[in-house]
């Protein structure tokens, strides 16, 4: 769906010859139905994929290292839980409670996942947007340096965009604690209340990120450094730095901010890796240990929100684009007018 | 938060003490004297408990931090022997069917409810109701069929059959004394903090972050041996749960904790040596009861059904050498099934010498003759493979490596070990399948009576739980005999008999393959004195330790 043209989506699906409003209307709808088949593939795929991979959910939730579980006991859980049950009467059961705003509740921590996520998402969040934020600080920075400072800031961007996007978190967070918790004891190895706790697990995902970033924004601000409209913006007599930053800079931006949406995914993913090492509580984490105990109702709780809060994204990085680049709204009408 | 006057005393004299030190040789390390207050963080790597009522399931997570708040009828000294805590003894009838437990009367659970036999006998009945879904402290319980209040300082455990362990079972965190009122709130609400008699109360959970366990002024049961009889001098544990061992450690180096559990080899050795030369940090180590690492062999199907191939990986698998470098010399090769901290522990070495002439004259004999291309040994067209699931939750990396090592040496005579890492899930249900040639599980049980359950035949079974803790699929009739014959004597020097017995026909068999003793790793700063294991699970124990600032 990223970098997809509304335009194009809207022309091909709308009713040919229609009234603008209800093009809109029949966008809109159709970006719902959309959102809502995202979740359901999202809910039927995690379903079925944990119980592809073996295991047992009833040994997991009495078991752990050091324990075993009698049959009396796995025979109670499993009525419990309704693990008894065949799988397509699990998944019915499941979804239909799923239609009626029900998430179910966790095996493992026997309280509603509604409540479990409720209590994770903050934390997530949090690390999600400072992350973004600061993976925009750096790649924008980036970008403007490498392409004003000549050949040899250029290769130095693009080196450190390459060296930084190819970096996995797991390496990063460990090299991070090594330098600044271990050796310098700036910053804490673990998460703590205050903001000192946030800056590691931060700066571990936002700098591969800055790497992706800043390697779309530099490609195309160098575009728009030789496009026609600089030109005359010059000629205009606006100076060097605002001509860089009011239009170069938007128009840079535009493949950054089309990026986000899938920025927003990534970062989740990262925050399994980071959440664990730094112990910071979040989705990341929950996500985690309900894999592993099979948990199916948390695993696909953290799943529906997360793919939730990907459909959010993308339509709001499509809102943004629109705003940062008004050609696009004007294609638009101009398709409308053709069709 | 307030200090004692000696205690700011102290704190000045040691301020001085450092001041005037600089240039001075390394003070020696006096035993200071106890000062009560301050906050200590524990890192635990072992996981972070969904209930915190170690009735309910029954794993290592709830019994270390259960183990502060909750206290058992008995605990264990050095040598393994029973001694009291909130029970001061027990009597056991001529048949070995009737125990009764003498009990203190002096002692409260921290929500007002007394503690008294009846408390005991709403215990038991919580843990044998299948609404608690227990499974570590109703297996313990199996022989006890009822427990009843003689008296309100006597409970008398009626039982099946003779149990020459039920006095360790009770000693064990999982079956630990909850206030009755506490039980009767239901299971949600016990499971968020249950009550207790022990030195500090569950105060506060915040989930994947941490709990927080507050100081009982009134606590007066502390168990035998222990330092200190009450209050604790700490006003706070703060238990966290850190689950990356890298991360823990270095919280520890930087000072953001004080106590970290399942450290890693190297940063055993790290810490021990730079403790040798006056440190800030320590470490502290014990042997886990129950059965040692070991590799289990499935003798239940193709190959390990074979003695011979049994007997052929065995003498081709050579450990010690991976042991030494892998593990820095932090452990010791174990011969044993049992682990070292386990009484009645029979090793013999010579079953399991490394000899690759006589592996391949018995995988020859076993009709496993010719060699594929790769080198392994083939018959009728089928390769000499050994299917071996790792449970990536139970073997650290450096176990991991070392069966990697064994995969290679077991190689040069024809075996092809396949290693399969697998999370915890799904390794139970490689597990339950039988799906298995070779694996590694722990069982951790305070009592030699954990041979019974490795390797008794009425643990074969999977039917229905799924779940068989004999792993090895011994099924030998004098075997049986001698261990529930041994689980029934209560004269140690026919426990002592039989048990050996029991070892020696495991040895001989070639069905387990020991590789070393499963270790607690403790690191801690110097500033926390007072630190102990606990022997019964060697779990640590915060009753007697306070903080130097």
């Amino acid at each position: 769906m990223i970098g997809e043209d509304p335009g194009r989506s809207s022309s091909a699906a709308g009713s040919k010859g229609g009234f603008p409003p209800l093009r809109r209307a029949g966008r809109i709808g159709l970006r719902v139905l959309g959102g809502v088949f995202v979740l359901w593939a999202a809910a039927t795929l995690t379903f079925f994929g944990l119980r592809l991979i073996p295991g047992d959910p009833a040994q997991a939730i009495l078991g752990g290292p050091g324990s075993q579980a009698s049959a009396e006991a796995l025979a109670a859980v499993r009525a419990e839980y309704g693990l008894d049950q065949s799988i397509w009467a699990q998944y019915g059961l499941y979804l239909s409670r799923l239609l009626g705003g029900d998430l179910g509740s966790s095996y493992s921590l026997r309280t509603p996942v509604s409540e479990v996520i409720g209590a994770q998402i903050g934390g997530t969040l949090l690390l999600a947007v400072l992350a973004l934020a600061v993976a925009w600080a750096i790649a924008l920075g980036l970008a403007v340096w490498s392409t004003r400072g000549g050949r040899v800031a250029g290769v130095v961007g693009s080196g450190l965009e390459i060296v930084a996007a190819a970096v996995p978190h797991f390496w990063l967070a460990t090299v991070l604690v090594l330098i600044f918790s271990t050796t310098l004891r700036w910053l804490p190895a673990v998460s703590t209340q205050g903001p000192e706790g946030l800056v590691l697990p931060v700066l571990t995902l936002a700098l591969p990120l800055a790497g992706f970033l800043g390697q779309v924004m530099r490609e195309s601000v160098l575009d728009a450094l030789d496009a026609p409209f600089v030109l005359s913006a010059l000629a205009r007599g606006e100076g060097e730095s605002g001509v860089r930053w009011r239009h170069v800079l938007r128009h840079g931006a535009l493949p950054g901010i089309a990026l986000s949406g899938w920025a927003f995914g990534w970062l989740i993913s990262g925050a399994v890796v980071v959440e664990t090492i730094f112990a910071r509580p979040g989705l990341g984490r929950t996500l985690l240990n309900a894999v592993q105990l099979r948990d199916v109702p948390l695993v696909i709780g953290v799943v529906l929100v997360v793919a939730l809060g990907y459909v959010i994204m993308t339509v709001l990085t499509d809102a943004v684009s629109r705003v940062a680049d008004p050609r696009l709204a004007v294609r638009e009408r101009e398709l409308e007018r053709v069709s | 938060m307030h200090r004692r006057p000696a205690a700011l005393l102290a704190l000045t004299a040691a301020s001085a003490l450092v001041l005037a030190g600089c240039s001075a040789a390394e003070p020696a390390e006096t035993p200071s004297t106890p000062a009560a207050g301050g906050t200590l963080t524990y890192a635990t790597g072992f996981g972070e408990p969904t209930c915190l009522d170690p009735h309910v399931g029954g794993n290592m997570p709830q019994a270390l931090v259960g183990t502060n708040v909750l206290e058992s009828l008995f605990s264990q000294n050095e040598e393994g022997e029973i001694v009291p805590w909130l029970a001061t003894g027990a009597t056991v009838s001529d048949d070995g069917l009737t125990v009764d437990v003498a009990l203190r009367d002096d002692v409260t659970f921290t929500d007002g409810t007394p503690f008294d036999a009846s408390a005991v006998v709403a215990n038991v009945e919580h843990m044998k109701d299948p609404e608690t879904a227990s499974s570590t402290a109703i297996l313990a319980l199996g022989k006890v069929t009822e427990v009843t209040a003689v008296d309100p300082t006597t409970a008398r455990f009626t039982l099946s059959e003779p149990d020459s362990a039920l006095q360790e079972s009770l000693a064990q965190t999982w079956l630990a004394m909850e206030s009755p009122a506490g039980l009767a709130r239901g299971m949600d609400e016990n499971c968020a903090g249950p009550i207790g008699t022990g030195a500090f109360v569950f105060t506060e959970w915040v989930q994947q972050d941490h709990v927080t366990l507050t100081r009982n002024e009134d606590w007066n049961s502390a168990p035998e041996g222990a330092a200190n009889d009450g209050p604790a001098y700490l006003d706070e544990i703060v238990w966290r749960f850190i689950p990356d061992p890298a991360t823990r450690f270095a919280a520890l180096q930087s000072g953001e904790v004080d106590v970290i559990d399942e450290m890693q080899p190297d940063n055993v050795v790290a810490v021990q040596e730079a403790a040798a030369t006056g440190g800030d940090f320590d470490v502290l180590t014990g042997a886990l009861p129950g059965a040692s690492i070991r590799l289990e062999l499935n003798s239940g199907y193709a190959p390990f059904d074979d003695e011979r191939v049994r007997k052929a990986f065995i003498h081709s698998a050579d450990v010690n050498p991976g042991i030494e470098s892998l593990f820095f010399g932090t452990v010791d090769r174990s011969y044993s099934v049992l682990s070292s901290s386990t009484p009645f522990g029979a090793s013999f070495e010579s079953e399991y010498a490394i000899d690759s002439d006589l592996a391949n004259k018995l995988l020859d004999e076993a009709g496993w003759t010719s060699r594929d291309a790769e080198g392994y040994r083939v018959k009728d067209g089928k390769r000499l493979t050994v299917d071996f699931p790792i449970s990536t939750n139970q073997s650290i990396p450096a176990e991991v490596s070392l069966f990697e090592q064994i995969q290679a040496t077991t190689k040069a005579v024809g075996f092809d070990v396949q290693l399969r890492p697998l999370d915890l899930s799904s390794w139970y249900g490689a597990l339950a399948e039988w799906d298995f040639g070779v694996t590694s599980a722990i069982y951790t049980k305070n009592s030699p009576d954990v041979l019974r359950i490795l390797y008794h035949s009425d643990n074969i079974q999977p039917a229905p739980s799924g779940y068989h803790p004999n792993h090895s699929h011994v099924d030998i009739p004098e075997l049986d005999a001698a261990l529930t014959e041994a689980g029934q004597t209560s004269d140690p020097a026919e426990r002592a008999a039989l048990y050996e017995e029991a070892q020696q026909i495991l040895a001989e068999g070639a069905y387990v393959l020991p590789l070393y003793d499963h270790l607690t790793k403790i690191g801690y700063s110097t500033d926390v004195q007072g630190l102990s294991l606990l022997p019964t699970l060697q779990i640590p124990y915060f009753g007697d330790a306070w903080v130097q600032e």
